[in-house]
């Protein structure tokens, strides 16, 4: 018996050599010994002296690979480490009340100078002549063709596969397959000049030109290598470079010292921390782990403020809802749900983030070309009551009161009518979340107390739920839409006739037109009456296919001490010039 | 007992190609896909499915499935790490040796600390030590692990900063102590409460009786006789508790940031990561299977009245 149970305890002891011999194999894979105390470093400096910034934006990322990345971090951490023609620089300006936070600009990123034709359909960019890959190769017009080819490539499946569509010259046709990628219209003049055709005129093709999924890629990086995202293979002509990948643990990035502005980079190392833990994210921030984060419990963000860690900044976003235009025939009763909603109090005692309650479905931050912000062009009420205004002036649209005796009227005349059973259940869809539920609950429980309607609250996983959306089943759902570029048409070409988002089946004649005439003319204030006489025919009569929520804004939380950081209200930090002291 | 063995080797095979299929048919019948995201349209999910050959027949996929691995090839993740090999994923990047490390330490403390309480509160049956351990234990087992998980985190390492509150890949001894307390607590208590009653069991069992009367000592009557029969129950429940605190240690995976297999695990089948999904089924259900093995032989070194197979009849 003696025996046996010595050999029992041999097998234990072998099964935990073997785990402790697979950590090993972990540690030197990963090209060095992890941090044993997780960045615990006191206040941004290592034992070294280093500036070492500590950030939390986000867990693990699906990929860094430009042409692949579809997520707000993964593209702040491409803008780390790689560079556009175009690119995201600070103003002078603070963006919020911090005084640590700045907003941004787009400039000339690894261009120096670019020219348009009068058509305004052809950009031809030159190139700066001391922009090197991490690797010393010299950057050139090619690596722009490259990667921009890869990315409309339908063999790449890009999730911005489409962010060229009916921009430049045949990037629909080729993410179609009826033309091959050479046929895009980018094309390298020589190595410092690059010639990019486009098919209309493009309001915003030149911030687009700093989108984190254009940036430049080395072909022979690339091709023939499904890891070169890997520390050990990567190559990049940002400011930084990764280091250490312990995935779902941190990313660590270092100064690229081939990068032309190295003089100007702050931190001598980036270290992402990669968590979706709320709890252990503010753990870490208020243990001094963390320097940056954007994400905790939002019970706490009153708190967080009072004590001065917490701060808001805008964001282009809105938070609103599919009203089924198949479920919800009648318009009437889509404007009467859509105006019966109290937004004040779902941002004043529901989601308390500071968001602003909307007035269209254009996002606030959104500018006009005379840089006036849309939300407020269309009139002072907003895009989503200046129809209903004019055509039912005896109501005081301005007051919730009076939004809520118009509601009423609406909806009385659908059901007086016979268009619309007021026995009829309404399916309100939202993907698990506690703060989904609550602003469903809250209109839920307006549209029961003012109009009388009958809701059903339905909650849904995440893929079940957008899996729903695309085959429209549901009389309500949710979405959030964050801007990809600074133009209404991010927005409201999500509502034209066939579009993949327009998961509420509108259709309107006059909206499609109106949207595709904005799409196809340059910039300036014809365009701009095109647009906003869309958003208002799209909360006129026959419309009302979205019911707008609240306009986002973010709240992050910055230790003190740590200064000139910049943000674009499209979503993105940067850290590249952030510095100690206040 | 090699016979044995062997003839439950084979078996397993067959136990693992059905829990694959059972997995594989589950997992597409459910809606979704790895690819829908908010911003995705149908065009660009077809042109990834067809990017991963999940435009095929399932039948089809499945038999891709079996026959890479059979070559030993868990496939790429389709989601979570797009593009990057599973066995990189689970093995090279360490989650499965992080996992197992964790639970193993975990279940080596419930069993250290677990089973002498329960003695020691079988031993002291009816005195306030017996007491004492009873509500210790009942709370043991009815307090959350993310409670627990918090209140540690919150206590150790927010207010006090003696601990890290992100741990890692488990570096550092520090990095362990709040990990492992959150893991392995509610085995501890249940481990405790269950060596008691079986120990109880044991105790008047007509042996015992015997052991008394001939003037053996209590402290050996416990150790020697009643303990190795109590704990007939208790090496059944650890058997199954191995795969369950690799993958039940979501939690505190979560709350201590710790990479592990079991975050990874629940998040797959979030992400409907199809390869992820499936290899981690594919690896858990292998470990419960040798663990099934390993708690039938330890039967038998226990308790050697106990026969694996007819064989040995």
């Amino acid at each position: 018996m003696k025996k046996k149970l010595v050999s029992l305890l041999l097998v234990v002891v072998m099964v935990l050599s073997l785990v402790a011999c697979g950590k090993d194999a972990d540690t030197s894979s990963n090209s060095g010994k992890t941090n044993n105390n997780g960045g615990n470093t006191g206040k941004t400096t290592d034992d070294n002296g280093k500036f070492v910034l500590n950030v939390c934006i986000a867990s693990e990322p699906e990929t860094i690979d430009p042409s692949l990345i579809s997520s707000v971090d993964a593209s702040t951490y491409t803008q780390h480490q790689f560079e556009g023609l175009m690119k995201y620089a600070p103003t002078t300006e603070y963006a919020d009340e911090s005084g640590q936070m700045f907003g941004s600009e787009v400039i000339c990123g690894q261009a120096k100078s670019y020219d348009v034709s009068e058509d305004m359909c052809e950009y031809v960019f030159h190139l700066r002549d001391d922009i090197y890959w991490s690797d010393g190769v010299e950057v050139t017009a090619k690596d722009f063709v490259y990667s921009w080819r890869r990315i409309v490539d339908p063999a790449t499946a890009s999730d911005y596969g489409y962010i060229l569509d009916n921009i430049v010259l045949n990037a629909a046709a080729i993410q179609a397959g009826e033309k091959s990628k050479e046929e895009l219209g980018i094309e390298a003049i020589d190595d410092k000049t690059l010639k990019i055709t486009l098919e209309a005129p493009c309001a915003y093709f030149i911030s687009l030109c700093g989108f984190a999924s254009l940036m430049p890629l080395r072909e022979d990086v690339v091709e023939g290598n499904e890891n070169w995202t890997d520390p050990s293979s990567i190559v990049v002509n940002g400011p930084y470079i990764i280091k250490e990948w312990v995935h779902d643990s941190y990313i660590l990035m270092e100064k690229n010292e081939k990068y032309y502005d190295l003089e100007k980079l702050g931190p001598d190392q980036i270290k992402w921390g990669l968590s979706d833990s709320e709890t252990a994210i503010i753990s870490a921030y208020q243990s001094g782990e963390y320097d940056f984060i954007e994400s905790f419990p939002s019970d706490m963000i009153e708190d967080l403020k009072a004590s001065g860690d917490c701060f808001t900044d805008p964001y282009i976003g809105t938070y609103y809802l599919y009203l089924n235009c198949k479920e919800i025939p009648d318009w009437r009763v889509r404007a009467a749900m859509a105006i019966s909603v109290d937004r004040e109090n779902i941002v004043n005692n529901v989601t308390q983030g500071g968001q602003v309650p909307a007035t269209g479905v254009v996002a606030q931050g959104i500018l006009d070309s005379t840089g006036k912000d849309f939300s407020e062009g269309v009139s002072e009420l907003g895009a989503l009551y200046a129809t209903l205004q004019k055509n039912y002036p005896q109501y005081d649209l301005s007051t919730y009161a009076g939004r809520c005796d118009l509601a009423k009227a609406l909806y009385k005349e659908a059901v007086d009518d016979g268009s619309w059973d007021p026995n009829t259940t309404v399916v309100y869809n939202f993907n698990t979340s506690e703060a989904h539920k609550a602003v469903a609950e809250a209109c839920g429980s307006d549209w029961q107390t003012v109009l009388g309607l009958n809701i059903t609250l339905q909650n849904q996983e995440w893929n079940t739920y957008t899996n729903g959306l695309g085959e429209h089943k549901f009389g309500v759902a949710r979405l959030g839409w964050i801007a990809d570029y600074n133009d209404a048409l991010t927005y409201l070409e999500l509502f034209m006739t066939g579009n993949s988002y327009n998961y509420g089946l509108y259709s309107d004649s006059k909206y499609d037109s109106l949207c595709a005439q904005a799409k196809a003319s340059a910039a300036g204030s014809d365009r701009d009456a095109l647009l906003y006489a869309a958003e208002e025919a799209m909360f006129g009569e026959g419309g009302f296919p979205v019911c707008p929520i609240y306009y986002y804004t973010r709240s992050y939380c910055i230790a003190d001490g740590i200064n000139n950081v910049f943000q674009t209200s499209l979503g993105y930090y940067f850290f590249m010039f952030a510095k100690l002291g206040n | 007992m090699l016979w044995y063995i062997f003839k439950r080797l084979l078996a397993s095979i067959g136990t693992l190609l059905v829990v694959l299929a059972i997995t594989f048919f589950l997992m597409n019948a459910v809606p979704g896909s790895p690819f829908l995201t908010e911003k995705s349209t149908p065009e660009q999910i077809a042109l990834a499915n067809a990017k991963y050959g999940l435009d095929k027949p399932l039948i089809v996929q499945f038999k891709n499935y079996l026959v890479t691995y059979a070559k030993g090839d868990l496939g790429v993740s389709l989601k979570m790490q797009e593009g990057t090999p599973v066995t990189d994923i689970l093995f090279h990047q360490g989650k499965f040796q992080l996992s197992i490390r964790l639970g193993l330490i975990a279940l080596c403390v419930a069993i250290v600390i677990g089973i002498p309480l329960g003695c020691v509160a079988a031993y002291n049956r009816g005195t306030w030590i017996d007491g004492f351990l009873r509500v210790l234990t009942t709370i043991g087992v009815a307090i959350p692990t993310f409670v627990l998980a918090t209140l540690l985190l919150v206590t150790f390492a927010v207010n006090h900063n003696f601990l890290p509150t992100i741990s890692g890949s488990l570096d550092s001894f520090k990095a362990y102590v709040m990990p492992i307390i959150s893991l392995s607590f509610y085995y501890t208590c249940y481990l405790a409460k269950l060596t008691r009653t079986s120990m109880l069991d044991a105790i008047n069992q007509d042996y015992i009786r015997t052991a008394k009367a001939k003037g053996v000592k209590t402290r050996s009557i416990v150790i020697k006789h009643a303990l190795r029969n109590s704990l007939i129950p208790v090496i059944t429940y650890i058997g199954p508790v191995i795969a369950g605190i690799i993958t039940g240690s979501f939690v505190v995976e979560s709350t201590f940031s710790i990479p592990g297999l079991g975050k990874y695990f629940v998040q797959s089948v979030l992400c409907r990561d199809y390869t992820v999904i499936m290899a981690t089924t594919f690896i858990l259900s292998a470990l419960v299977i040798f663990m099934n093995l390993v708690v039938d032989i330890a039967y038998k070194i226990v308790d050697p009245r106990i026969t694996l197979s007819s064989r040995e009849d």
